[in-house]
């Protein structure tokens, strides 16, 4: 029942539309970014060609399209904070927070986000950076607003925020690669890469694909220690503390 | 040579870390300081998150005051009756500094304590020694015969109740003062990521009047155990030691220690004291603009939740 009503519906998007039936063929370079003693940041290609959709009579698409490739990483609570002067000392006096606050968030685009869509269609797909802090827990919209901007502005100077307009290049009519180069304060979890093709300023295909960025090795070892045996963790730092200071005293024979 | 901090997340230069481990370790060796005073702020300056940087500097005090514990302990150099004392009552005020490490970063409010703490406490500490060290190298400049204090001499101090006889330092004196001295300095010691002995040694020498050749191994051993405690209870509460960072600063700094020591041999005590005031008092001068100058950027953010 519901293939046959899938089988209607793409019937019915062909007779409608038949220019706008695309498909997405895409590819992520890394299935997983790891995180070594020397993990210095990791560059990586998303690649992908729009292809006619399955069943469908054309055998190739006609252009122009535009790609938006969004890069998202694991989610957090993260607060933004405002300094005051208070008697002559500069200190926090106000916080805003946001919850499941994306920890990086890039996007890649084959033009200028403003020629590709109308804003509407960016923010309800979350391609801007600013439709991420509309999850603010402030009463007062305006100061919701406000700090929003100022967190944006923040992981931007981080490198954890970003927008390149000139990301995405099409080596031909209907292949595209974008390149991004995941920096090394990247914060482990998983990831998605979300893939819009846009055509005349509407979203005529999507794509999603996941990533790791996990430390691997000796870090993974001692960042699961340190959570999840904290105990022995700081018992053995002591140790080696004690050890390092003992042996500095025998070796240099103070 | 980039390396990579697990606890961090983020990578810093492995030369660089020796580096100020080494030129800390070098200072701490001369002057006789845990040297967690000056790293706690040089790795804040240099952008590793500032829990992490106070809670791994506890675990770098912990070695650097190992090989002098050490020796002062094989010269017979330390009162472990005195120095059990002052341990128990700072692991107690550990567990509060802690606790409140927790409580002020959830807040926002942690840097700011911070920038206080050291502040006074520096900014105090380091004026009293320049004065005293002014005062000292002045009358010996004059050719008067600096006058050693004696261990019998009494103070105020010394009339409180529940007496306790301390063979070694030739002492019979009230452990209230003595508790109270370990309570601040656990507390002040793991909120602010510093082993102590700038204020424990002053506290021993003109509070208690310990005398001067058991004051720095009794201290030493006091920064040891009250720092390893400390550095267990950080792992424990906030999981913010970073072992790799804490293990590059200990190399530095043990090796750095040795050559401040031997470096210290050529300094007379006054000029030391007078030096190490100077330093002093100008780590609590950048902390001190840092809270009247206008910052840079009013905004700042964090995570919270300690969701990693």
């Amino acid at each position: 029942m519901t293939r046959l009503l899938a089988a209607c519906l793409v019937f019915a998007c062909i007779l409608l539309a038949p220019a706008q039936a695309a498909r997405l063929v895409s590819q992520v370079s890394n299935d997983s970014v790891e995180i070594t003693s020397s993990f210095d940041g990791e560059r990586m290609t998303f690649f992908g060609t729009i292809m006619p959709d399955a069943g469908s009579p054309d055998k190739t698409v006609e252009g122009p399209f535009q790609v938006v490739v969004v890069v998202l990483g694991p989610t957090q609570n993260r607060v933004a904070r405002q300094m005051t002067n208070n008697f002559g000392i500069w200190s926090n006096t106000a916080q805003v927070e946001f919850k499941g606050f994306p920890s990086y968030f890039h996007v890649l685009s084959s033009g200028r986000l403003n020629e590709i869509s109308d804003i509407t269609t960016l923010t309800t797909n979350n391609i801007l950076p600013e439709s991420h802090t509309l999850v603010a827990r402030s009463e007062d919209w305006w100061r919701g607003a406000v700090f929003g901007q100022q967190l944006i502005r923040l992981m931007t100077q981080d490198g954890l925020f970003g927008v390149q307009e000139n990301g995405v290049n099409f080596l031909s009519d209907n292949f595209y690669s974008a390149r991004l180069t995941l920096p090394s304060n990247a914060p482990p979890g998983p990831y998605i890469a979300l893939t819009y093709v846009f055509k005349n300023g509407e979203i005529i295909a999507r794509k999603s694909e996941g990533f790791a960025v996990r430390k691997i090795g000796f870090e993974r070892f001692l960042a699961l220690s340190a959570t999840q045996q904290p105990l022995a963790y700081g018992l053995i730092c002591v140790l080696l503390a004690l050890f390092t200071g003992w042996l500095g005293g025998v070796i240099f024979k103070r | 040579m980039q390396i990579y901090l697990p606890i961090a997340e983020m990578s810093v230069n492995l030369f660089f870390l020796v580096g100020i481990g080494g030129a800390v370790g070098f200072l701490s060796g001369l002057f006789g300081v845990g040297g967690g005073f000056l790293l706690t702020p040089l790795l804040i300056f240099s952008g590793v998150p500032a829990p992490v940087a106070v809670a791994s500097v506890t675990g770098q005090v912990v070695a650097a005051s190992t090989s002098g514990a050490l020796a002062h302990y094989r010269r017979g150099a330390i009162d472990l009756h005195l120095a059990m004392y002052l341990v128990l009552s700072g692991v107690l005020g550990a567990f509060g500094g802690v606790a409140a490490f927790a409580l002020l970063r959830d807040a926002g409010q942690l840097d700011l304590v911070i920038s206080l703490g050291f502040l006074i406490l520096l900014g105090s500490v380091g004026s009293l020694m320049l004065v005293e060290s002014t005062r000292a190298i002045l009358k010996q400049r004059k050719g008067v015969v600096v006058r050693e204090r004696l261990p019998n001499q009494h103070n105020w101090i010394h009339g409180l109740p529940m007496r306790v006889r301390f063979k070694k330092s030739r002492l019979y004196i009230s452990v209230l003062p003595v508790l109270l001295i370990g309570l601040f300095i656990g507390f002040v010691g793991s909120l602010l990521g510093i082993g102590g002995g700038f204020i424990m040694v002053p506290a021993l020498v003109y509070l208690l009047r310990v005398p001067g050749n058991v004051v720095i191994g009794t201290s030493l051993a006091q920064v040891v155990a009250m720092m390893a405690a400390t550095t267990i209870l950080h792992a424990v509460q906030s999981q913010s030691v970073d072992i790799l960072l804490a293990f590059c600063l200990m190399v530095g700094g043990t090796a750095g220690a040795q050559f401040g020591a031997s470096a210290g041999k050529y300094l007379r005590g006054e000029q030391l004291r007078g030096l190490l005031a100077l330093l002093v008092l100008a780590v609590a001068i950048r902390f001190g603009l840092s809270l009247v100058i206008a910052p840079a950027d009013p905004f700042s953010m964090a995570v919270v939740g300690g969701m990693r």
